[in-house]
């Protein structure tokens, strides 16, 4: 997933940031029982929560909006059948059963799936929940179009027939109800190991079988969390009240939330949100505070603040089929000289990103650090190799030719741009920037039509899953030419690799732990054959205002709402 | 007169078909801007995409997608965009202009007073130090951009002198609609109305001195004189009824465009959601039926400002009448 916060921070000099920043780190309490008991609900009931953000981010329609603003929103909104745990840092990425009873086992070697539903369940209109609301959601996924139906839902038997005609979409025999057991069975076309994962995003919310066939836009579905959006406006404001039907029937999948209600605002720049966040006009803001605020609300608010690792990586995807990059020592020769630090300071700074060479993030499954990209090639990034990578110009014989790389047009990318202009031109290439819009640039640089030779971007996880880093962005099947959604934006295609990837996929469904070995070697060899230069991971700042207690992050959505109090 | 309503009608029937083809054209021309990857969402496979290109009828020709944008802006008015889904371009619209026109008519209450107030002020005292001092002033405020005036208002009011006495009565940034608290709404709105008039303020003052100092040199001036009337009489009742023809000029202009969204800056600046705001964020966002409904909006309002302003010579001025 790409994140759609836009870093449009103004560039200030590491050195000042890195002395005036005194941010800190999410606490280590790990259990999500800590954060949500009787005693602290009797005590901090209550009260209202003020959010700001620039914009908002689209519709509101659950199984289409695919943005990280809404997401953490819809994780006390919308249940499925399985979700992320509500806890803190890692404990946030453990799968719990929901709606479900239970986490099922998986039968006809991993083909088949039983669940049973929970009983006495209603959503926010009254209605209870069925099995059928269960089959009616899984059917609409594909009859709106939603994002993920072709990538995520569509080993689903019946998928395939869904993706060719939505609007007629049954699932007949890939999802099956009886309402007598109160149990939907679902059948796989193949073994998925990330089934659950996929059942516990948004896409897969179970929503009232009532719900029109199209996206809901601005008006509000009724979900079964502890909230419930009573309207919304894109260009002014979300408000967000209790469900009156909810009872808490699990508090690792859905507790109670301290607030009675929140309120969304949309339409402020950055300045303005850091300053009704330092007033106590809004106790926070979506949109990362700008660079240059860092250095005030690092002194000033330093208890207000909240640094946590993200899991996602900044990269700059070389085109593996253009000239220079489509010779492997070009690309080797661009990752090995570029300073990481440097990126790292143009970003804000060392407390901010992680430098890194591999494609997998810290803490990741598969992960094992990795860097051959170095002074001293080992485990971690420590220096460039300048002397490396000119010679490997050199030999890969590219040295002279132009080079265009696209940038977002924020502070922070243009900034980073300019830099990778300088390494470029540097190893003897004749390097421009081409900075376009923040909305548009994925799109451009994702079609082969565009012959983008380099650029750079971000991806954040849509789960815990190694996959969805190397399948997404480095397998066959994710390059589509000519196409503005071809995710593998390098073209990267290694037959070797696409068949250890689907053999990865295979182990993880029996022995994760195996998989996970083999994900951590692919991702060596992904990031041997650098389809990408990997920069950094960076990290996500959280500013809220004194009012608000009981911070928990969550490494799946960040900051949990749902657990803040304000009283 | 029916003749010239007609010809009103017919000139922003075209001035607003070309802007809206231009747009159009411009859009589809933009690399990139194909929207339908952007609808489909990120990581959608080619079947997706093609159902969501389908479904939005972005694989029409662009005559047809031209022909059926205006049809549902015009005729069923069920224009949706492509960004926020399932809002409703039309209602958008209609809701974002009291913002803009609480905004615009505010300033212009302002800078109109304040304009013509320094401006008969300083053609009365033509040459003293008050007329030196304000005209510096004037020049001042033109040359001092919108945005960086709201800044730094917003610094002061917002941030470092909030909680003071002087500011501490201003409400958080943003639009606070008059129907809940008229009190708010006022409070909301007086920082971002002198934000906008103070470059109005300069330039009506400045022009209006000009034209009171060239019209005092006018035969008719000097009539009124040997009648034996008061300066002031003279200044007020005569100079300056035929030298605000060029401030209602520039005030239809001015108003209509800034009606129609060009009050922008002001609107990012302070957070209000007008037309501004929207076109702004639209156009961050290729958002073209959005696009599309405040250009066709916002020319709307110039050409009307110009009929209007045509209109208003004919009552100012004598001669006019007498030429037609």
């Amino acid at each position: 997933m790409r994140n759609i916060i836009k870093l449009n921070k103004r560039f200030m000099t590491a050195l000042v940031r890195g002395s005036a920043i005194t941010l800190l780190f999410v606490s280590s309490v790990t259990h999500a029982s800590e954060f949500w008991t009787p005693a602290l609900m009797e005590k901090h009931k209550g009260g209202t929560l003020q959010l700001v953000a620039r914009s908002a981010a689209g519709t509101i329609d659950p199984q289409i909006n695919y943005t990280s603003e809404f997401w953490q929103i819809y994780q006390f909104v919308y249940d499925g059948l399985v979700a992320f745990k509500k806890g803190p840092g890692n404990a946030g990425s453990e799968l719990v059963p929901d709606l479900a009873v239970a986490l099922p086992m998986a039968k006809s070697s991993g083909k088949t799936y039983v669940f049973k539903l929970r009983k006495g369940i209603k959503f926010s209109n009254g209605q209870p929940v069925t099995v059928s609301d269960v089959v009616a959601s899984f059917q609409r996924i594909f009859k709106v179009s939603s994002p993920t139906s072709g990538t995520f839902y569509n080993n689903i038997v019946g998928a395939d027939k869904c993706l060719k005609t939505p609007a007629t979409c049954t699932l007949a025999g890939g999802v099956v109800a009886d309402a007598t057991a109160g149990t939907i069975t679902f059948h796989l076309t193949q073994p998925d190991s990330e089934f659950f994962d996929k059942l516990a995003l948004p896409h897969a919310a179970i929503l009232p079988a009532s719900t029109p066939d199209k996206d809901a836009g601005t008006t509000p579905i009724p979900g079964t969390g502890p909230y419930m959006i009573a309207n919304y406006n894109p260009n002014t404001e979300m408000k967000i009240v209790r469900n009156p039907y909810f009872k808490q029937w699990s508090v690792d999948a859905q507790p109670i939330g301290y607030v009675d209600a929140m309120v969304y605002h949309f339409g402020l720049t950055d300045e303005a949100e850091v300053t009704e966040v330092e007033n106590g006009q809004a106790d926070w803001m979506f949109d990362q505070p700008p660079t240059d605020r860092l250095g005030e609300i690092g002194t000033r608010y330093a208890k207000q603040v909240h640094v946590s690792p993200l899991e996602a990586i900044w990269y700059a995807p070389m085109n593996t089929r253009l000239a220079p990059f489509n010779n492997v020592k070009a690309r080797q020769a661009l990752s090995y000289a570029i300073n990481r630090k440097a990126v790292v300071n143009l970003f804000g700074g060392p407390r901010l990103g992680e430098p890194s060479c591999q494609i997998l993030p810290p803490g990741f499954p598969g992960y094992e650090p990795y860097c051959p990209y170095t002074k001293n090639p080992g485990a971690t990034w420590s220096a460039p190799n300048m002397a490396k990578a000119k010679q490997l110009v050199q030999e890969s014989g590219t040295a002279g030719e132009k080079v265009t790389l696209i940038v977002e047009d924020t502070a922070v990318s243009r900034a980073i741009g300019t830099y990778l202009q300088s390494v470029l031109n540097e190893l003897g290439y004749q390097a421009s920037v081409k900075a376009i819009s923040p909305n548009i640039e994925f799109t451009y640089i994702q079609n082969t039509k565009n012959k983008v030779q380099i650029s750079l971007t971000q991806w954040y996880q849509d789960y815990p899953a190694a996959s969805d880093f190397l399948n997404v962005l480095f397998s066959c099947d994710a390059f589509h030419p000519g196409s503005d959604s071809s995710v593998n934006i390098s073209g990267f295609c290694d037959p070797k690799i696409d068949v250890q990837m689907q053999h990865a996929m295979k182990v993880a469904i029996t022995d994760l732990a195996t998989a996970n070995k083999l994900w951590a070697k692919i991702d060596k060899q992904v990031t041997e054959q650098a389809p990408a230069a990997i920069l950094f991971n960076p990290k996500h700042i959280d500013f809220v205002s004194s009012r608000v207690g009981n911070y928990m992050y969550s490494s799946q959505r960040h900051w949990v709402m749902s657990q803040a109090w304000v009283k | 007169m029916l003749g010239i309503v007609l010809g009103r009608l017919g000139h922003m029937f075209f001035v607003m078909l070309g802007i809206s083809i231009i747009v159009f054209l411009i859009f589809f021309a933009t690399p990139g801007s194909d929207p339908a990857a952007r609808i489909a969402g990120r990581n959608a496979s080619p079947e997706t995409l093609i159902a969501v290109r389908t479904s939005f009828g972005l694989d029409k020709p662009l005559p047809v997608q031209y022909a059926i944008l205006m049809k549902k802006l015009f005729v069923t008015r069920d224009l949706t965009s492509f960004v926020n889904r399932g809002q409703e371009v039309i209602p958008e619209v209609l809701q974002a202009a009291p913002v803009t026109l609480s905004l615009v008519t505010g300033a212009a209450v302002i800078w109109m007073v304040l304009g013509v107030g320094i401006g008969l002020l300083s053609a009365a005292t033509r040459g003293s130090v008050l007329d030196r001092v304000l005209m510096a002033l004037g020049l001042i405020g033109i040359s001092m951009p919108v945005y960086w005036v709201g800044e730094i208002l917003n610094l002061l009011s917002q941030s470092r002198l909030h909680d003071t006495v002087l500011f501490s009565w201003v409400p958080a940034l943003g639009y606070h609609s008059f129907a809940s608290n008229p009190l708010t709404w006022f409070q909301g709105l007086v920082i971002p109305w002198v934000t906008l008039a103070v470059m109005y303020i300069g330039l009506y003052g400045r022009v209006l001195r000009a034209n009171l100092i060239e019209a005092m040199q006018e035969d008719y001036i000097r009539t009124a004189r040997a009648k034996g009337l008061s300066e002031t009489r003279i200044l007020l009742h005569h100079a300056l009824r035929t030298s605000l023809i060029t401030l209602v000029t520039l005030f239809g202009l001015d108003f209509g465009a800034l009606v129609g969204g060009a009050a922008v800056l002001t609107e990012v600046v302070f957070g209000l959601p007008g037309i501004g705001k929207l076109t702004y964020d639209a156009l961050q966002n290729l958002d073209l039926p959005v696009i599309m409904a405040t250009v066709i909006y916002g020319s709307f309002f110039v050409v009307m400002a110009n009929a209007a302003v045509d209109l208003l010579y004919v009552v100012l001025d004598p001669r006019v009448r007498r030429d037609d």
